[in-house]
């Protein structure tokens, strides 16, 4: 009896524990994914964002107002991942990351009914870039759809401009996000008259072997892949197998200098892969922060990750979110509210984190920033850009989203 | 103590067969659920709606396994895909304009359908080879989901759900579904109470315990097993469609995951095969505790200061968790059920410890 009345009072102190919070600070919500299935760039996102917000909290924080990041591990579970935004919305948070698309697709109904900022970048719904539907989602940053439309625009200046007779595979591991891209796809090969041949892999992307045997029959001129992180290994070692070069492989984002280190730094020249922000330390703000933090032994997790193009995305993703609230704060004052920080997002004009991404603007209509990437080739030692700042069939991509928000649009009214 | 046993005459057999014959625990259930019913009043909306609501309704889900696993003794490792066919089902319907309350049962019933349709065929073998046809279930509904865009609701492969709606009401308050979510709750426990009193409970006793034994006393026990196949699949069916209706708002296919027919099993297994109280305590415990567990580690890392990466922190909880479960096992592999009985079963006889129970 006496166990279970220590057990019931443990409990209660379980349920009562909260931090408490500095009332002038800017706050953000980093709802993620740490122990499970994003375990591969969640660490790489939650270091550089707390890195930034270190370095611009040593120069005065957002027009006089400190950052403070809350950081919390939702294991990927849409249960647990509403739980962390409800118990920081009552504590006055206002922008919320989930960073995994099962968690940010469930939080988005509340999101959308409370009227609170959810950044969603490179997860969750793609259509969410339609800012007149989606009012409260900051997709900032490149679709799938976009990707995959830059990819063929890449294809199409490589093929000397015309698209006639060129054989694209696109290689997608089966569930939905491989899918996403097939549409649009689809609709590019009619347009531009290319030749489209799908091939899905199972889950969990291990075995590909049937696949690789169908492309080896086709004799594609370019495989653009749908794969995450070790699956691109498997692949490379598929592709070797089946004597087909890798200079036609064009990975989606998430490929990054774990998996190149895996596949061979040698063997994967030639690689290329679809990105919206650049690769690499030596980049200005990257350069920067390891002189003010890692260089004073101030940093925020190990200096080896900083080299990976994941802190390269989280930097992006918060400096994206940190310009939008410091504008918000100029121009509309404090306190804060997610109004004025919609507003301060929706300001953003061509702003490139000093040359780290793709320059983004994001307006009312479109809180995609413009969707550009570029096609980067790895050359055995870094990453060499091929193109410039792209964003290809923009009126597809568009109709594709516009027919996807609607639904949506649609599915609201029916309320 | 507390459950005063002395005096208890009873003199009919209704009496006697009540489901709660000590007045003890009938003031307990009784404060309990007055305790439940004025929840809104005196908790708050965060408690309320990410906690006990949730808790509330997979403890129903639970209870609906629990028919299946503790009861009638068959594995099921398929469960939320059949909470899934049930939410799916509410959300198509109630899109295409059918009101919330027949819904819900059209997916109670899509749910018993197919579970039992399923059935037929898994329930020719047994034990570890129905426990893996079952799972085949789950990715067989996985696979459909992913791969039917006018199920899943195209490529986003998320379905938002209409507000529930009871007689024309909206219910959108924490409180309104909170309290859909309760009445859900009790109804499943009191048909869970009362089915050990019945017939059929009695047969999935008997062909639990040793199938071809319930087959020579005259209970055909393919039929009670389909029987209790789809009553559990109609129980998960219609939870699935009220944790999407009261919980998510929109349905997506990771929502009812073969992760979480583990979790769903595991609230049985750790709450106690067969224990309606266990399936209280389970669900509690698979459910809440990853997330108490953590703000309680980062409470302590902050109260304490020793610093942790975030990495550490989010993995700690989960190093705690688990031992947790397997501690409780150790100590009481029947569950937490048993422990809850363990202690009632003291308290019946205190202070006469040596009391035959």
């Amino acid at each position: 009896m006496k166990l279970l009345s220590i057990l019931a009072g443990l409990a209660l102190a379980l349920f009562n524990v909260m931090p408490a919070a500095a009332a002038d600070s800017v706050r953000f919500a980093l709802c993620y994914d740490l122990s499970k299935a994003y375990t591969f760039v969640s660490p790489q996102i939650a270091q550089a964002a707390r890195d930034y917000a270190d370095l611009l909290n040593a120069k005065g924080g957002l027009e006089g107002h400190p950052i403070e990041l809350i950081v919390q591990d939702h294991g990927n579970e849409p249960q647990r991942g509403i739980e962390c935004y409800e118990r920081l919305k009552r504590e006055g948070v206002m922008v919320f990351d989930m960073l995994s698309t099962p968690v940010s697709r469930a939080v988005l109904p509340r999101i959308m009914k409370d009227g609170n900022i959810l950044i969603q970048s490179l997860v969750g719904r793609g259509d969410a870039v339609d800012g007149n539907v989606f009012k409260w989602v900051f997709p900032i940053g490149p679709t799938y759809w976009g990707q995959a439309a830059n990819d063929i625009e890449y294809i199409k200046q490589k093929s000397g401009g015309t698209l006639k007779g060129v054989k694209v595979a696109f290689f997608y591991i089966d569930y939905p996000f491989g899918q996403e891209p097939i549409g649009i796809l689809k609709t590019l090969a009619q347009k531009e008259g290319f030749e489209l041949q799908l091939v899905p892999y199972p889950l969990p992307g291990n075995d590909q072997a049937s696949a690789w045997t169908q492309i080896r029959r086709l004799n594609p001129d370019w495989i653009v892949s749908w794969s995450l992180s070790n699956m691109h290994v498997i692949a490379s070692r598929e592709m070797k197998r089946n004597g087909i070069s890798i200079e036609k492989y064009i990975a989606v984002n998430w490929l990054n200098e774990v998996d190149i280190k895996n596949i061979g730094p040698d063997v994967a020249k030639g690689l290329k892969r679809g990105t919206n922000v650049a690769g690499g330390s030596n980049q200005p703000l990257v350069q920067e922060i390891l002189k003010e933090l890692y260089d004073k032994n101030k940093g925020n997790g190990d200096r080896k990750f900083t080299e990976d193009v994941y802190y390269n995305t989280g930097l992006a993703i918060y400096s994206i979110a940190f310009e939008g609230v410091r504008l918000a704060i100029k121009k509309d004052g404090w306190p804060l509210t997610p109004g004025k920080i919609k507003n301060g997002l929706e300001s953003l004009k061509n702003y490139d984190a000093n040359g780290l991404i793709a320059p983004i603007t994001v307006t009312t209509q479109d809180h995609g920033g413009g969707g550009k990437t570029r096609i980067e080739m790895w050359d055995g030692g870094k990453w060499v850009p091929q193109t410039d700042w792209i964003a290809g069939f923009q009126d597809d991509v568009w109709s594709v989203v516009k027919e996807q928000s609607a639904d949506y649009a649609k599915s609201e009214t029916q309320k | 103590m507390l459950f005063r046993q002395a005096g208890i005459f009873h003199t009919d057999y209704s009496a006697d067969r009540a489901l709660f014959p000590i007045p003890a625990d009938r003031w307990m259930i009784g404060s309990l659920l007055l305790l439940a019913l004025a929840a809104p009043l005196y908790m708050n909306t965060l408690y309320l709606s990410s906690y006990l609501l949730p808790w509330l309704v997979w403890t129903a889900g639970a209870l609906g396994l629990n028919l299946i696993l503790g009861w009638a003794g068959q594995f099921h490792l398929g469960y939320a895909a059949v909470m899934g066919i049930g939410a799916y089902a509410a959300v198509h319907a109630s899109r295409a304009g059918i009101p919330w309350e027949i819904a819900i049962v059209l997916a109670g019933i899509t749910a018993a359908v197919i579970g039992s349709v399923f059935a037929f065929a898994a329930l020719r073998v047994k034990g570890l080879y129905l426990a893996l046809s079952t799972l085949a279930l789950q990715f067989v509904m996985d696979w459909t989901i992913s791969h039917v865009p006018a199920i899943s609701g195209g490529t986003q492969a998320t379905l938002q759900a209409p507000d529930i709606r009871l007689l024309g009401w909206a219910v959108t308050s924490d409180a309104g579904l909170y309290y859909v979510a309760l009445v859900w709750c009790v109804l499943v426990t009191s048909f869970m109470l009362n089915l050990r009193r019945t017939a059929l409970g009695r047969a999935l006793v008997a062909v639990r315990e040793k199938d071809y034994a319930a087959a020579v006393i005259g209970v055909n026990s393919f039929y009670f097993k389909l029987v209790a196949f789809a009553t559990s699949s109609f129980i998960g069916g219609v939870t699935g469609a009220i944790l999407v209706g009261t919980f998510y708002h929109a349905v997506t296919p990771e929502q009812f995951s073969v992760d979480v027919s583990i979790q769903a099993l595991a609230m049985v297994i750790v709450g106690g095969l067969g224990s309606i109280i266990g399936s209280y305590f389970g669900a509690a415990f698979i459910l809440l505790m990853p997330g108490v567990m953590n703000s309680f580690i980062s409470w302590a890392a902050t109260k304490f200061g020793f610093s942790l990466g975030i990495e550490t922190l989010a993995h700690l909880p989960q190093a705690f968790y688990g031992a947790l479960i397997i501690g409780f096992l150790l100590i009481e592999p029947l569950g937490l059920g048993k422990i809850y009985n363990n202690i009632r079963d003291y308290l019946l006889v205190w202070p006469f410890g040596y009391t035959k129970k």
